[in-house]
């Protein structure tokens, strides 16, 4: 008998035809009788002030109902992360909703709303804005420089925050070295590209409370920055979670310009409003950041190291925004607390720029951080002439270890190497030839990374909302309703919460629905991110699964007349332990506990008790007890062209410990995703922008390359080890960001692997292998 | 905004209704066939003056004949009916539209038609440059009637042409080969769905000896405003028996007489180094399909 009749099955997403019908559950399908339309004046100056900004011939154009420019919105300074308590001491709070002090090409500079969205269009034309132009700066080490043009008042040199980690005796560790290793490793500015733009609809009642539709990956992040930036009480917004959204991958965790500007609109004209980025506004809205890397290397002949340091330079653009945080979760995550070694030290600078902001982005720095160590742990193998493997295997944390960063934890589940085993058995590594293998022009060759570290969640990380709720309850048919504020952003969670709390209930998936919520009415949930929801959200839910079971045995047990403890619950069935005879429906219990006290029969009214009578209903809220680490490896096949550089990803194995994979069809999906997500990031994507405007020239997918389907390998093999982590639900870790951090070194070093040419700045673009190849 | 001008949007039944109204709005009237280019144009700020579309779908101009002169192609035909062609699919004088066909994803190819693709004037496309290399010729129809222009002189700028205003495009007429002839094009890309980093269509023709008779190699994408034909290169075919040394050794004459931009898709030095490879490689392509 299966352990479990839900979980681990590949349950269908209800909601799949909806959405790949463009179903109304997406928030950019929300209409309101009598809604406004609202676009952004945005600054064509990548550095500027605005001496004056006329909007009167904006505000006679027909059709024209409000627009706003800076000096109609509140002036308070704000940091947009949804996921972090606005006032917390790691931001850095220095945007403004509409600021005179342009800092970026794009930066918005008025709004207006209309009755439609070319009228709106048309009046942003009318807005006479008169800007004196600054010199501006593009590239951080130039921005470094005294004498560049200063772009934030508070940073000396355009320097944010200069964090530091260190361990051990790093000198001394060099000192122990056999040989050393440097090497710098540069990343670029990519975009998630996700399909539904931001976009959020805002309404006002006459007591100014505001209703908000947004595609967010956080509606309760939403209400407290919009609260903050309006100076408006939380309880005044209402956010209304929307069935699904159409992708966020990080982009969605940020307050964004259409939230408050549409807001401020509704208030002032007493109409809904609605904002809708064009896929341009998108591009340029946030991005993952540009890194670079420098890393030092110590090891000893057999492979292990001795000291490790590296310094990291984070272009933060043009505000702080995510910089303060996403250079610590780089820092910690992927180069300090990766691998074991006695002797480290950190240094990392945030750099403001004239450039569009950095923003979450499926990974938060660890993309960054595990192209630098993985490229050079297989630059270090070549120079050792050892096995990429061994090498890993060797400096690798164990289960069962203390938790390196996290010390109130240990990794109680955690099977890399048995990643690394069977991928390497599934991919034919023993076959690998260290010599460049191929006929004619084309060249093959296989290579692998490792993402040894991750989170499921932010528990034990300073300042960073972690807990969940969930409302479960039952209906007469023998269904539940499960109401969460967790948003599916197309991972499938509205199904695999599902799964979980149907697994504690004992009924079958199909017979639990995701239900609405809003701000108003479930508990507070962080966000949709971090990998964590399978786990963090995933144990709310199962908490609240199972009070709601405990009072369904309650009331089955005064029925049956039996002890709730002697009964169990399987497949819609309630029945005695070992007497499955004596049983009742879910459906009798729930309707027995939400009927009439006294009941008319054919014999006369009859009593039930009152201990019988009362919604079945659970409710929980609550931190998740820890935050167990994924931990992935990543085999792939490369093919080169050696005339043109091209390089096509032939097959890819990944093998990931997730613990418990309570959807397979599911996780399998967020690997294939992942795994595509990072072949754009090794090998195409790149938002760019013109040197002189800082204008971005890659604002649409003729421009912004990413890999389509004919991309795409024929093969993605996707392993699970199946560790029991014994803090998840059912045994679940996280899974969604380690399938896509670590492709981009895999295909570098399956490059190199293949030619021999090393490309140490993304993306790996044919020009630099045929450079690398002496062509060009 | 789309088409802030726009007053009409106009469907003709015939030629005349076209002429009238490319008469009456002059330069602020813009040609629709498959429509699959306008996004792109709009999108760029390019048809803010645009007053009037004229869909030119109902003039029967989708016809694809066959005779012993050559092909004609009607202006509205589908790249999708193109390529279903028996002698597209087949003849290795037309390899280069075959091969070229390839790249345009299907839900272009459902809708895209030969005169919006040579129209367009747009030096990064594909199937263009496959006509060019045939010889193919543009005939177009003004108020004092047809007139021709040869594919090799039509494009005259970046989005500009030898037509004038008031006249349209009509059909596209592909000599037949009078020798054994073969074709083929190349393309360098980033993804499926990309304008030509740098693309290649070649043709040659051999008498009965075997020799070399005529060849076209033309470039586009990226080396310059309009695609190009390369007569140095082709040069180094005529009068020889084709070999892969011959095919390089035109490769890298056709590299020598690029000039390619630089942009944020690509260098101008990978660019010219792409020229050399591509060319290497459709003449060789060619080269196998003659001896099919
Ligand atoms: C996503 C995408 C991918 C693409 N990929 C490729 C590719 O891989 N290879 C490739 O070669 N091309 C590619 N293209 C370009 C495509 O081939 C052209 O967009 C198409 O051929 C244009 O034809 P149409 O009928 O849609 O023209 P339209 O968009 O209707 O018109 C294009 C232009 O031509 C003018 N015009 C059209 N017909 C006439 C006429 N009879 N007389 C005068 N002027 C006319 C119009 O006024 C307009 O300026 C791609 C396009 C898209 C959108």
């Amino acid at each position: 008998m299966a352990k479990f009749d839900v979980v681990g099955h590949s349950v269908r997403r209800p909601d799949a035809y909806d959405k790949v019908t463009g179903g109304r559950g997406f928030p950019v399908n929300v209409t309101l009788p009598g809604m406004l339309h609202a676009r952004m004046l945005r600054s064509p100056y990548a550095h500027a002030r605005i001496r004056s900004i006329n909007a009167s011939a904006a505000e006679k154009l027909a059709g024209v109902k409000a627009v706003l420019t800076p000096g109609d919105v509140p002036q308070k300074k704000f940091s947009p992360l949804f996921f972090m308590p606005t006032e917390s001491n790691e931001l850095i709070r220095d945007l403004v909703l509409l600021s005179e002090n342009i800092r970026y090409a794009g930066q918005p500079v008025a709004a207006v709303a209309a009755s439609t969205p070319d009228i709106a269009e048309a009046a942003l034309d009318l807005i006479d804005v008169d800007y004196e132009e600054l010199t501006a700066v593009f590239d951080p080490e130039e921005a470094m420089q005294p004498g560049a043009p200063r772009i934030s008042p508070t940073a000396a040199n355009n320097i944010a925050r200069t964090p530091t980690l260190s361990r051990g005796d790093l000198e001394a560790g060099f000192r122990e070295a056999d040989e050393i290793f440097e090497g710098t490793y540069c990343t670029q500015r990519v975009h998630t590209c996700y399909m539904e733009p931001r976009v959020c609809v805002v309404d006002s009642d006459m007591q100014g409370n505001l209703t908000v539709y947004a595609s967010v990956q956080h509606i309760f992040g939403l209400r407290e920055k919009l609260a903050y930036v309006l100076s408006r009480p939380e309880s005044g917004i209402k956010v209304v979670k929307s069935p699904y959204i159409g992708g966020g991958f990080g982009s969605k965790l940020d307050l964004v310009y259409i939230e408050p500007l549409a807001a401020l609109l509704s208030l002032k004209t007493r109409r809904p409003v609605r904002m809708e980025h064009t896929r341009y506004e998108d591009f340029i809205t946030n991005a993952r950041h540009p890194m670079k890397v420098y890393l030092k290397t110590g090891v000893k002949k057999d492979g292990t190291f001795t000291a490790r340091y590296a310094k990291t330079i984070v272009d933060t653009g043009a505000y702080a925004t995510h910089g303060p945080e996403v250079i610590m979760v780089h820092a910690v995550f992927s180069f300090f607390s990766a691998y074991r070694c006695p002797h480290q030290k950190w240094d990392g600078v945030v750099v403001y720029t004239n450039n569009m902001l950095g923003g979450a982005f499926r990974g938060y720095g660890a993309p960054q951080g595990c192209w630098a160590v993985e490229s050079q742990i297989d630059e270090i193998c070549h120079g050792l002439k050892m096995d990429p493997l061994e090498f890993r295997l060797k400096n690798a944390h164990h289960e069962g270890d203390a938790h390196p960063f996290l010390k109130q934890f240990t990794l109680a589940s955690y099977r890399l190497a048995d990643c690394i085993n069977q991928g390497a058995e599934r991919i034919g590594w023993k076959n690998r030839s260290r010599t460049p293998s191929g006929a004619g022009t084309k060249r093959r060759g296989i290579g692998v990374a490792c993402h040894p570290l991750w989170v499921s969640g932010c528990v034990g990380l300073p300042d960073i909302y972690e807990h969940s709720g969930a409302i479960v309850k039952l209906n007469r048919d023998g269904t539940a309703d499960l109401a969460t504020a967790t948003i599916d952003m197309g991972t499938g969670q509205n199904t695999t919460l599902c799964q979980i709390a149907a697994e504690e209930l004992g009924i079958a998936a199909e017979s639990v629905r995701m239900s609405y919520a809003d701000t108003d009415t479930v508990p507070f949930d962080a966000p949709s991110h971090a990998s964590r929801v399978t786990y963090s959200a995933g144990n709310a839910v199962k908490a609240a699964a199972g009070e709601a079971r405990r009072r369904l045995l309650q009331v089955a047990g005064e029925m049956l007349e039996a002890d709730a403890a002697d009964l169990e619950v399987r497949k819609g069935i309630v029945q005695v332990k070992g007497s499955p005879d004596v049983n009742l429906t879910v459906a009798e219990v729930v309707s027995r506990a939400e009927s009439p006290l006294v009941q008319m029969t054919a014999a006369g009214p009859k009593v039930t008790t009152i201990k019988e009578k009362g919604s079945i209903i659970g409710v929980s809220s609550m931190a998740p007890p820890g935050n167990p680490s994924p931990c992935a490896a990543e085999f792939v096949e490369v093919e080169v062209d050696t005339e043109t550089g091209a390089v096509k990803v032939l097959r890819v194995v990944y093998a990931h410990d997730i613990g418990r994979v309570i959807n397979p069809a599911a996780a399998q999906g967020q690997v294939e995703g992942g795994v595509q997500q990072g072949i754009g990031y090794a090998l195409m994507e790149h938002l760019q922008f013109d040197p002189g405007t800082g204008a971005c020239v890659t604002g649409d997918f003729l421009d912004y390359k990413m890999p389509t389907a004919v991309e795409m390998p024929a093969e993605i093999e996707s392993i699970f080890i199946e560790s029991d982590e014994p803090t998840g639900p059912f045994g679940a870790k996280g899974l969604s960001e380690v399938c896509l951090t670590i492709p981009a070194p895999a295909i570098a070093n399956a490059i190199f692997n293949a030619v021999g040419v090393r490309v140490r700045d993304l993306p790996i673009t044919p020009e630099k292998i045929l450079a690398g190849l002496g062509k060009l | 905004m789309a088409l802030p001008k726009l007053r009409e949007f106009i469907t003709p039944a015939d030629a005349q209704g076209v002429l009238n109204a490319l008469r009456n709005y002059q330069d602020r009237a813009l040609i629709v066939a498959g429509g699959t280019f306008l996004h792109g144009l709009e999108s760029r700020g390019l048809l803010t003056h645009v007053e009037a579309l004229i869909d030119i779908q109902r003039l029967g101009l989708d016809y694809l004949e066959s005779g012993k002169d050559g092909l004609k192609l009607g202006a509205t035909a589908l790249f999708a009916d193109l390529e279903t062609m028996p002698e597209i699919r087949n003849d290795p004088w037309l390899g280069a539209i075959k091969d070229a066909l390839v790249f345009p994803p299907v839900q272009v190819k459902n809708a895209a038609t030969i005169g919006g693709s040579v129209a367009a004037s747009c030096p990064f496309f594909d199937v263009p440059i496959s006509f060019m290399c045939l010889d193919g010729v543009v005939k177009c129809r003004g108020s004092s009637g047809m007139r021709d222009i040869p594919m090799q002189e039509f494009f005259t700028g970046l989005f500009a042409n030898a037509m004038e205003n008031g006249e349209f495009m009509v059909e596209l007429a592909i000599p037949r080969p009078r020798t054994r002839s073969a074709s083929a094009f190349m393309k360098v890309e980033t993804n499926a769905n990309d304008l030509a980093i740098l693309n290649a269509a070649v043709r040659i023709d051999v008498d009965e000896s075997g020799t070399c008779s005529d060849a076209r190699v033309i470039a586009g994408g990226g080396v310059g405003e309009t695609p190009i034909r390369l007569s140095d290169a082709e040069q180094v075919l005529v009068r020889q028996r084709l070999t892969p040394e011959i095919c390089a050794r035109a490769g890298l004459s056709a590299k020598g007489s690029v000039n390619p931009i630089s942009d944020h898709r690509a260098s101008a030095a990978y660019r010219s180094e792409m020229t050399r490879v591509m060319v290497n490689r459709a003449l060789r392509q060619a080269l196998d399909r003659l001896r099919q």
